[in-house]
């Protein structure tokens, strides 16, 4: 007891119970009332000064010290604080009188809205306020319900307002409508509506007065801030939690100044005494200057009347402006030059926020020009030592690295391998600059943290603007170089779409171990060889690469031992091991192939276990055709078809398709899939030093002799482009005739249009065919764009035969003229010359008008680009920000920050889309690994098994894989993998019955039946070879496929709502702005690219080109396709009518429509009098006008206008004019239906005529 | 041993045509031939730059799965030195592997393709299902020709 007695210690300070930490329930935001500025502040500013005469801050001046230090060398007259240590203290300014603040303006118009303008209470009446006040105090209402809620009480207040006057039911005051001044800041209460006595009485009160001669607006009363002040004063707290104010309203209307700290507008000393004030402060001098003006005004006020108002209206304007410099201020107020104000100082891209709160300005950067270098790895980046010399890394000593960071710091901070700084383990730190560098780095122990430089095998960031997707920032590994340029491999130039052309990129440095690790594994170069976009290869062999393997891996390239084994140690430096194979051709002297070089490549010695299987068809694999129906494969006479087997070259030149990015079985992703990324880029790093050194002995160049045409090629051309022309001019004779075939849909004009453009379209395709035929192979464009590094056949063709149509706007080129393209043409020439055609090509040079067409065109491209830059960053910025907070969660669904789910399982089947190997997303490519793992498991001693001991084992097998199948794999994987596995045993089971003719036996059997001839036991072994497989061959095909489908399963966590935004929005950018694509039948365009991009993220209720394809059920007939189309386009009267005219009688005038019921009945409309009376009766803006209908007989009606008998002239020609927009059968809004013959398939060639299916537009 | 039985097939064959596809390479030819004997058809690439054939030409060709005369297996891996082979005997030997067997027809005419490669050059060999049952996929081959 006694102990306890002596804990209470009796103090004069008050009791405070000791409850432990407090929560914080709630925080609340709102503005500073006048009292609070003045509580907050520290000085009075009330002189529009800065300095006195001896450059001194004036006291109670805007720079009054008062409100902190002015600069480095002044001190803090508050609290005493030197310029670093003393945030700045705020001024007051008092106003003489109070003004609005713009930021509020609406929200006060709200408030006044919703209350009386006498009493202050709010304008509903009593019943529906309690229930809006209930809702309002409802806890478990959101913040954003309540802000609605507040809206619908102004709308439901200012609707009341808008139409007549409103008493307010508690003082009787009539409430006219308020609203927003036109040109000033300024609240106007309109109370012209009112009604009662009010306005005469003051009428003729201020008849009275003496200055009656200004009548200023009466009935529109301008309410001053002074009275807003008042009225909002007198709110009851009530009404303030009605319209869900924070706190009292009165706080929107400025009355005090609260000048803001020196520190935040800082003045700048230009050489010399002058000095540079800031934009607030010079606003705020503004500001004092006047409001001394209307404190004088004001003072001899009784004399001048209403003057002051216009010194309180330019008082009110400038602090305005000192809040917002955007606001529309009349002319005569402007004063200066513009300043900006506090909402310039905060918002926009060099606002406060984006520039520096959420500025993205980081240390240990770097940005320089980039430059290629194959000889680096691809995981590499050459960085120049004066950058290495500048960025550092902090590295902790231990005893491994003691030496090596001795050397460091003793080689200081300008001498390469060098330090820049010593963190001692105490904290204190030490810079490596002077000559005492000796000293501590014999001090140096392990616990010390040196800043070094950077040296080889550190881990950097790597970025290009604009990084549109997650490859464009990825992690390297530091190699320190010479000269001044970012280096790295071209084979990584396709992730940051980056060129030499003068490029530049930035560089990061990640300051801890932790930082280096994650970045190496989650944005390292080896991690992000594919797009997420849907797993294509993304770093893959470019330009020069490409080129040398399709010259090296030619049918013709042949090398002796010498160049052989030079071109071996090419691609590793000599480094590497190499077994050198059997020379291909002995005999008469030995020769190794080039395709012999690619597979010492991909496996240069045993030990390498590498086994590539793929099938990839390059550009120039000859297709099947009449001479050879059956597929040619390997034996294709281009060599097109690549085949590695078991990583041996078998057959084919490679080209972009089996090295280049942008497939999902070229080389790389195999390796990538089936080994690893280590693979991969390791096979990437030996082509790029091979190629980068072959195609340097070999010389690879362009000149001039190759794109010049031979004579033949001369001939040709000119052959071709007059059979063209001719054949334009008859179409154009044709056109001028009438004699024109009309397309469907068209009329006669668009129909000239397309068939010319069609026709020299093929035109420049001829002669760019017979230019390729005559290439010679060695062509250094024909190379380039057969093996797909550079150009394609239209860009060779363009420079040696003929550069072809300029469209504009994809048209042909317009009319700039009158009636004509330039002057050169006469009038109304529509000729291939006169409306850009070129015929020339580059190497010919262009004529004077084929120059200016070719300008238009390419004008077209370069203000393409320029929009569409813009347009398409706005709409990945916008697809980043919907989607940004979606993500895989443990339980595999998809939910947005707020815990919403979005998707049960991402994708409908969980799978990462990266590591995607199929075509169309689908996980696994069967084919390709059944061919895998025929060829890598031989069947050498093992038996093979029968069609049906296949389909007995994979059931065993899969039963046996049943328990961990079951919820891992989707129900569709499994079924497409056992039919897979079924067609094979089909196929087998197929070929077996064709080699023999016979039953297909047990496999026991054959093995028995010693009896049966040998031939048959031969065929069967040779079918066995053909397609056989082995117990085991299906075993690992079954294990691999389930053991890979279990890696691809996305992990939890995965952001997937940014790698769809950015998979969406980086194509985006690289799509043409104004695609149109024709849609199969005369100029039916309809909308793609960015534009229909647009129109899909924007949900736009009215898109630009709606088409509908129509199937018909019964689609042979043609008929039957016309009548439908018959009642789905929109007809309109005029259009089946034969006259529509006017007939006046001495009784009586009408309309009289006359219908053609001959066209009529061809086109099956199925309309007459009576129907079409109806449907003008039915018409409303005719309906109004008509008296009445009369049919005369079958084809004919009399309309008879009612309405006015002296307006009736008019009224019947208004009402001929309107007849004929009467629609009578369709659909309104259908312009255009047409009917298109289908494409026919060989299989459904075979019966029946042709099919027809429609185009419905609108 | 004799060579009968490295050599795993041989017949005299002549060339029908060149480059049956037109001309696509300089330094190779692919020729188009049949055999007197087994009444095979083959498609060859030929280095003619080094052993230039031409429509006519009558040739002898071998397949066989080693050089050394004793039987040994081939290695795989290419040995120097001068000792008598089953090379000695022709004029132009190359060296590949048998990669693709194929069928073609159907019931009783049923013809095997059998397809090798050189390094790149090509043999197609097509006939009788007879003569292929013996080699077996992936077989590394000796391809000899000696002209007549």
């Amino acid at each position: 007891m006694q102990q306890r007695a002596q804990d209470i210690i009796y103090t004069k300070q008050p009791y405070i119970e000791d409850v432990g930490p407090r929560r914080i329930k709630s925080i609340q935001f709102s503005t500073m009332s006048g009292s609070d500025i003045l509580k907050a502040s520290e000085c009075q500013v009330h002189l529009g000064q800065y300095y006195d005469a001896n450059k001194k801050a004036i006291v109670g001046g805007l720079l009054d010290t008062r409100m902190g230090a002015p600069n480095k060398h002044g001190t803090c007259q508050t609290c005493g604080g030197s310029f670093t240590d003393c945030p700045g203290h705020f001024g007051y300014l008092n106003l003489v009188l109070p003004v609005y603040n713009v930021g509020y303006l609406s929200t006060i118009l709200d408030i006044l809205k919703c209350i009386c303008k006498s009493c202050s209470r709010v304008l509903i009446d009593e019943k529906l306020r309690k229930s809006y006040l209930k809702r309002m105090r409802n806890p478990r209402t959101e913040p954003l319900k309540k802000n609605e809620l507040m809206k619908e009480i102004v709308k439901k207040c200012s609707t009341m307002a808008s139409s007549k006057a409103v008493k307010c039911l508690r003082c009787g005051y009539m409430n006219g409508m308020v609203k927003k001044a036109g040109s000033v800041v300024g609240i106007i209460h309109d109370r012209s509506k009112l009604s009662d006595g009010y306005l005469e009485e003051c009428k003729s009160a201020i008849g009275h007065t003496r200055e009656a001669r200004a009548p200023i607006g009466l009935a529109t009363y301008i309410l001053n801030p002074v009275k807003v002040l008042s009225l909002f004063q007198r709110m009851v707290e009530v009404d303030c939690e009605l319209l869900y104010l924070q706190g009292r309203p009165e706080k929107l209307i400025i009355t005090t100044i609260a000048v803001p700290p020196i520190s935040i507008r800082p003045s700048v000393f230009t050489e010399g005494s002058q000095s540079n004030e800031n934009d607030i402060t010079e606003r705020l001098k503004q500001i004092i200057q006047f409001n001394a003006k209307l404190r004088l005004e004001l003072l001899e006020g009784r004399r001048t009347g209403i003057k002051y108002l216009i010194g309180w209206d330019e008082l009110q304007a400038v602090v305005t402006l000192y809040i917002n410099s955007d606001v529309r201020i009349p002319l005569d107020m402007q004063v200066g030059r513009p300043l900006s104000g506090f909402v310039q100082r905060l918002t926009g891209k060099q606002g406060r926020f984006r520039q520096n709160l959420a500025g993205k300005r980081v240390e240990f950067t770097g940005r320089t020009v980039i430059s290629p270098d194959p000889n680096l790895k691809i995981t590499e980046v050459a960085i120049p030592i004066h950058m290495a010399r500048i960025l550092t890394y902090p590295e902790r000593v231990t005893h491994h690295n003691i030496e090596k960071l001795r050397q460091c710091v003793n080689n200081g901070s300008y001498k390469y391998p060098g330090a820049r700084m010593v963190t001692y383990p105490d904290g204190s730190s030490k810079m490596l600059t002077g000559n005492y560098r000796k000293r501590i780095a014999e001090e140096l122990k392990s616990g010390c943290i040196v800043h070094r430089h950077l040296e080889d095998g550190d881990v950097v960031l790597f970025n290009r603007q604009p990084s549109l997707h997650r490859m464009s920032i990825m992690c390297h590994r530091a190699r320190i170089m010479p000269w001044r340029t970012l280096r790295f491999n071209e084979s990584v130039c396709n992730p940051y779409n980056a060129d030499f052309d003068g490029d530049e990129m930035n560089m990061h440095v990640p300051q801890t171990e932790e930082a280096r690790t994650e970045a190496f594994l989650l944005m390292g170069v080896q991690n992000n060889l594919c797009t997420p976009k849907n797993g294509e290869i993304l770093v893959a062999s470019t330009q020069d690469f490409l080129t040398s393997s399709f010259l090296i891996t030619r049918k013709d390239t042949f090398y002796d031992r010498a160049a052989f084994s030079l071109m071996c140690s090419y691609m590793n430096d000599g480094m590497d091991l190499v077994d050198l194979p059997t020379p291909s051709v002995l005999k008469p002297i030995e020769l190794w192939t080039g395709k012999q070089l690619f597979s010492v490549l991909l496996r240069p010695h045993a030990n390498v276990r590498v086994y590539i299987n793929l099938i990839v068809k390059e550009k120039n694999y000859s297709k099947p055709n009449k001479e050879h129906k059956k597929e040619r494969e390997t034996m294709c006479p281009n060599d097109g078809y690549v085949y590695f087997r078991n990583s041996e070259l078998i057959s084919g030149q490679l080209g972009k398709a089996t090295l280049g990015n942008g497939n999902k079985d070229g080389l790389y992703s195999i390796l990538l899939r089936d080994y690893n990324a280590y693979a991969a880029a390791t096979c990437m790093n030996r082509l790029a030093k091979l190629s980068a050194r072959w195609i340097g002995n070999h010389g690879f160049s362009i000149g001039i002799d190759d794109v010049q045409p031979g004579k033949k090629l001369v001939d040709e051309k000119g052959k071709t482009i007059s059979n063209g022309y001719r054949h334009c001019n008859k179409l154009i004779a044709d056109y001028n005739g009438g004699r024109l075939a009309l397309k469907p849909g068209c009329d006669a004009t668009q129909t000239l249009e397309t068939e010319i453009t069609e026709r020299l379209n093929k035109l420049r395709e001829e002669a760019g065919d017979v230019c390729m035929k005559e290439l010679h192979w060695r062509n250094s464009p024909l190379i380039m764009s057969q093996c797909g590094s550079k150009g394609s056949p239209i860009n060779i063709s363009q420079m040696i035969a003929c550069v072809g149509q300029q469209s504009v706007g994809g048209s042909r080129a317009p009319d700039g003229f009158i009636d004509r393209s330039l002057p050169h043409f006469p009038r109304k020439s529509k000729t291939p010359a006169a409306k850009g055609f070129v015929a020339n090509s580059f190497y010919s040079g262009l004529s004077a008008t084929e120059f200016f067409f070719h300008t238009m065109g390419g004008r077209e491209g370069l203000v393409d680009t320029a929009v569409k830059t813009a347009d398409t960053g706005y709409m990945a910025r916008r697809l980043s920000k919907g989607l940004e907070d979606l993500c895989v969660q443990y339980d595999n669904t998809v939910q947005d920050a707020g815990g919403g789910i979005v998707q049960f399982l991402y994708g409908d089947d969980g799978l990462d889309p990266a590591i995607m190997e199929g075509k169309a997303g689908v996980p696994l490519n069967f084919d390709r690994l059944f061919m895998k793992v025929k060829a890598t498991c031989g069947a050498e001693e093992d038996e093979y098994l029968s069609p049906s001991d296949i389909s007995n084992i994979v059931q065993s097998l899969l039963l046996k894989h049943n328990g961990t199948l079951d919820g891992i794999c989707s129900e569709s994987f499994r079924k497409s993998l056992s039919s897979f596995l079924g067609d094979q045993a089909k196929r087998l089971e197929c070929l077996m019955k064709l080699v023999d003719g016979v039953e297909v036996e047990n496999f026991d059997n054959i093995k028995n039946v010693e009896g049966r001839t040998g031939i048959s036991k031969n065929t069967e072994k040779i079918a066995q070879k053909v397609s056989g497989i082995t117990e085991k061959q299906l075993e690992v095909f079954l294990k691999t496929c389930l053991d890979r489908y279990v890696w691809k399963r996305i992990e939890p966590g995965t952001a997937i709502g940014a790698i769809g935004a950015q998979s969406i929005g980086e194509p985006g950018t690289q799509m043409t702005l104004k695609t149109f694509h024709f849609a199969g039948v005369a100029s039916m365009n309809i909308t793609q690219g960015v534009p229909r991009i647009k129109e899909i993220i924007n949900g736009a209720k009215r898109i630009s080109t709606p088409i509908i394809t129509v199937e018909l059920e019964h689609n042979s007939n043609v008929n039957a396709a016309r009548i439908i189309k018959g009642r789905i386009q929109k007809t309109v009267l005029g259009q089946v009518a034969k006259s529509i005219k006017i007939v006046m009688t001495s009784r009586s005038a009408s309309v009289k429509v006359t219908l053609d019921m001959k066209t009529i009945r061809e086109a099956q409309l199925s309309l007459d009098a009576n129907i079409v009376r109806e449907l003008i009766l039915e018409t409303p803006k005719i309906k109004r006008k008509l008296q009445r209908i009369n049919v005369l007989e079958d084809g004919k009606l009399e309309v008879f206008p009612g309405g006015d008998r002296n307006k009736l002239h008019f009224e019947l020609h208004s009402l001929k004019n309107m007849l004929p927009a009467v629609v009578v059968k369709g659909i309104k809004t259908v312009e255009r239906v047409v009917i298109a013959q289908k494409k026919l398939d060989d299989a459904e060639n075979d019966h029946g005529g042709p099919k027809y299916n429609m185009f419905v537009e609108g | 041993m004799s060579s009968s039985n490295i050599i795993m097939f041989e017949d005299i064959f002549v060339v029908d045509k060149l480059d049956p596809d037109g001309k696509k390479f300089d330094k190779v030819t692919r020729i188009e031939a049949h055999s007197q004997n087994c009444d095979m058809f083959m498609h060859l690439d030929v280095n003619t730059d080094v052993y230039p054939m031409f429509v006519n030409d009558k040739f002898t060709m071998a397949l066989a799965h080693t050089l050394n005369l004793d039987g040994t297996p081939d290695t795989g891996y290419y040995t120097q030195g001068g000792r008598k082979t089953l090379a000695d005997k022709y004029e132009y030997v190359m060296h590949g592997k048998l990669y693709q067997i194929q069928e073609e027809g159907s019931r009783r005419a049923t013809r095997t393709e059998m397809v090798i490669t050189f390094g790149g050059l090509l043999m197609l060999l097509k006939g009788d299902p007879s003569y292929v049952s013996q080699f077996e996929l992936d077989q590394r081959l000796f391809c000899l020709i000696r002209k007549l």
